[in-house]
């Protein structure tokens, strides 16, 4: 199963090494971490995503609360919860097909950023599944490079 | 005032009268400022694992927070194993290392270690000190957070500079701790423990496993109290040995591989298991997952994380120990069990030790009980790490001492620093120290802390010429290939205990055992007393 944790941390040195280290030496999964700072200047938001069976699950949930840089602890429901993920995309193109790969952004909502004579560099972001589809409907052009923020995520309501 | 002088204060202000140590130039500002005063004694040891050790069986006798305080770079490193036993078994311990100067941090220049990256695992918690001005806050916290909710060691490592840096402030020790991401639960929630009460009223034959939880939190008398008004049986893991007496008509022994097969059998039979402040670690419990199917399982514990993390739990409850117990004294419970402690007490007197002991030489078990019963009622014994071990938890006669060991890291070499410590918190307490001639080598260089400052230390060593725990698994899986773990005769004990002006007792059979102990016991001085015991002596 699917673990979606949003933690509150204190924003200061050590903090994200703390965690990530707790992962590492527990041997839970990341699937992706994202951090950024929150509207209260010292205090910084980690959306985690993580991958095991209900107590791994339980388990992380346990440890990130003991660690005493955490502040606040939710684990999201991805019904409940807008999920967010940005994606950054260089598709190769040639001019045959170039009219198609725009057509796709349309239809998809993605922005193409940066448009060079043989690439095009597309901005995407939606919820995690949808950006995976994004990647798999321009596969076929030829992808040359990918990078992705991870999920954030907020509560809805 | 400067920043040195604003910890000393800060210690000062803690109720901290001793602390163990070794200095170096990155902590020389401290010890400048610890000149200066009177209220705090220094422990010089001979190497900064044995301050976090000696700082370990202090603080666990004197159920405080306990402080050691080493340089930079090897220093702090040295001491690492030492927090890392102490984490593992939950010890308070504020750990202060000297950290080269602010602006050379990140160089790799002499003697500089990131002590912080290297302990993150190892400690509760942990911090850089950047200005001197934090010096008061770092130090409160550091003293709340090893001290409350489940304990542990803290490090503060502070750079020299930081040191000697003025304070921009007044000095004010705070009087609170404002710590919004650490507030402990210790109350137990009412819900949860109204369904613990109805589970006990529903069980035929409820048993409580007691664990080094129960003693660290203080709360031996409640859980004691809990038990006997209600009933209930008690087992306990290693690390929980002194919950109850031996002698006590409700108590079942040590469970788990290296235990009693009574007290196992209890676990198998019951069908409510109580877990208070235990980990059931492999040792206490080899497949925990078959009895978490068997029988009901409630588990009582200040550290939320523990639970589910080696075994699920039917019935979670976190909190304080003293506090729960409290509650549960307080609290209607009707429980028949005198059925179910008869059938345990049959359990006890069927169950036949057939392990057999060479009879050259000193039996380990004998010598173990005939120690236990001379010593006084409230001595403390502190079992190093080995056969040794295992043979004093097993047999070991528990009255109203104290029993201390590391159950959870197992470091070699613990049992003197440790008996060290304690000693010196309490020096009119008979302590022993246990432990075999692997570990007696692994932190003999105390026996001069020891003298030096006429600490009357005991020390036995169970002398076998072998590393006898890893002969006895090489013994038993590898075909008997001994590899590596012969010590042959070295040292020689008369001449250490010469060495260090202690007195000796040598003792090499079972007939002259009991007056070589008494001999051991009553010593002035301090004594070193080595048992001879034969190589072929297993364990299990």
């Amino acid at each position: 199963m699917k673990g979606i944790f949003s933690v509150l941390v204190e924003n200061k040195d050590g903090v994200l090494s703390g965690i990530s280290g707790l992962f590492a030496r527990r041997g839970f999964n990341i699937d992706s971490l994202a951090v950024g700072e929150t509207e209260k200047h010292d205090v910084s938001s980690m959306t985690i995503v993580s991958t095991g069976d209900q107590r791994t699950i339980d388990q992380i949930e346990k440890h990130l609360n003991k660690k005493l840089d955490v502040i606040k602890v939710r684990r999201l429901e991805e019904t409940r919860s807008v999920l967010l993920e940005m994606l950054l995309i260089k598709v190769r193109y040639s001019l045959s097909n170039r009219a198609s790969l725009i057509e796709i952004c349309n239809v998809m909502g993605a922005k193409i950023v940066h448009l060079s004579a043989t690439n095009m560099v597309i901005e995407f972001h939606a919820a995690p599944d949808t950006v995976e589809e994004f990647i798999e409907l321009v596969r076929s052009f030829g992808i040359l490079e990918i990078q992705r923020t991870g999920v954030i995520a907020m509560t809805k309501g | 005032m400067n920043g040195a002088q604003a910890m000393i204060k800060c210690l000062e202000e803690e109720g901290i009268s001793l602390i163990f140590g070794i200095p170096g130039v990155a902590i020389a500002p401290f010890y400048e400022a610890l000149y200066h005063t009177d209220k705090i004694q220094h422990i010089l040891v001979r190497q900064e694992q044995n301050a976090g050790h000696a700082a370990s069986g202090y603080a666990r006798i004197s159920r405080k927070t306990s402080v050691c305080v080493t340089s930079s770079g090897p220093g702090a490193t040295n001491l690492i194993t030492a927090l890392a036993t102490a984490y593992a078994d939950s010890i308070p311990i504020v750990a202060i290392t000297g950290q080269v100067d602010s602006s050379l941090l990140g160089r790799d220049v002499f003697q500089e270690a990131d002590m912080r990256g290297a302990t993150e695992s190892f400690v509760k918690y942990s911090y850089l000190v950047r200005k001197a001005d934090d010096i008061p806050r770092i130090m409160k916290e550091a003293f709340y957070v090893a001290s409350t909710g489940r304990k542990g060691p803290v490090l503060i490592d502070i750079p020299c500079d930081v040191q000697r840096e003025e304070m921009s402030v007044p000095f004010r020790y705070p009087e609170e701790v404002n710590m919004r991401s650490y507030k402990p639960n210790v109350k137990g929630n009412a819900q949860q423990l109204a369904k613990v009460v109805s589970a006990i009223n529903h069980s035929k034959k409820p048993l409580i496993c007691a664990g080094g939880g129960v003693i660290l939190g203080n709360g031996e008398e409640d859980v004691r109290e809990f038990c006997e008004k209600n009933g209930i049986p008690v087992v306990s893991t290693m690390m929980g040995i002194g919950v109850l007496p031996k002698a006590h008509p409700l108590y079942f022994g040590m469970l788990g591989n290296n235990g009693k097969p009574y007290a196992n059998r209890a676990v198998a039979s019951s069908d409510l298991l109580i877990i208070v402040g235990a980990r059931i670690a492999d040792r206490a419990v080899p497949r925990p997952e078959n009895l978490e199917q068997q029988l009901k399982v409630i588990h009582i514990d200040i550290d939320s994380a523990e639970i589910g993390k080696n075994m699920g739990p039917t019935l979670p409850l976190v909190g304080d120990v003293k506090l729960i117990f409290r509650a549960l004294i307080e609290s209607e419970i009707h429980v028949d069990t005198r059925e179910w402690v008869e059938r345990l007490e049959e359990y006890k007197k069927s169950t036949v030790d057939r392990r057999r002991f060479s009879e050259e030489q000193v039996n380990p078990m004998t010598m173990v009980q005939t120690l236990s019963e001379k010593m006084d009622d409230d001595a403390i014994y502190i079992a190093d790490v080995g056969q040794n071990q295992l043979w004093s938890a097993d047999n070991y006669v528990m009255k109203h001492g104290r029993f201390l060991t590391t159950g959870g890291m197992g470091t070699m070499g613990y049992s003197i620093p440790a008996a060290l410590g304690a000693k010196i918190c309490e020096p009119d307490k008979q302590v022993v120290a246990v432990c075999g001639d692997g570990a007696f080598q692994m932190s003999m260089n105390e026996l001069a802390t020891a003298a030096v400052n006429h600490v009357q230390l005991k020390i036995l060593v169970v002398k076998n010429g072998y590393l006898g725990l890893v002969r006895e698994h090489q013994q038993k899986v590898y075909d008997g290939h001994y590899s590596a773990v012969r010590l042959y005769d070295y040292p020689h004990y008369d001449k250490i205990a010469e060495a260090y002006d202690m007195d000796y007792v040598e003792c090499g059979s079972n007939e002259e055992l009991p007056e070589a102990l008494d001999r051991f016991l009553a010593c002035e001085k301090a004594c070193l007393m080595v048992c001879h015991v034969a190589s072929s002596n297993v364990v299990i």
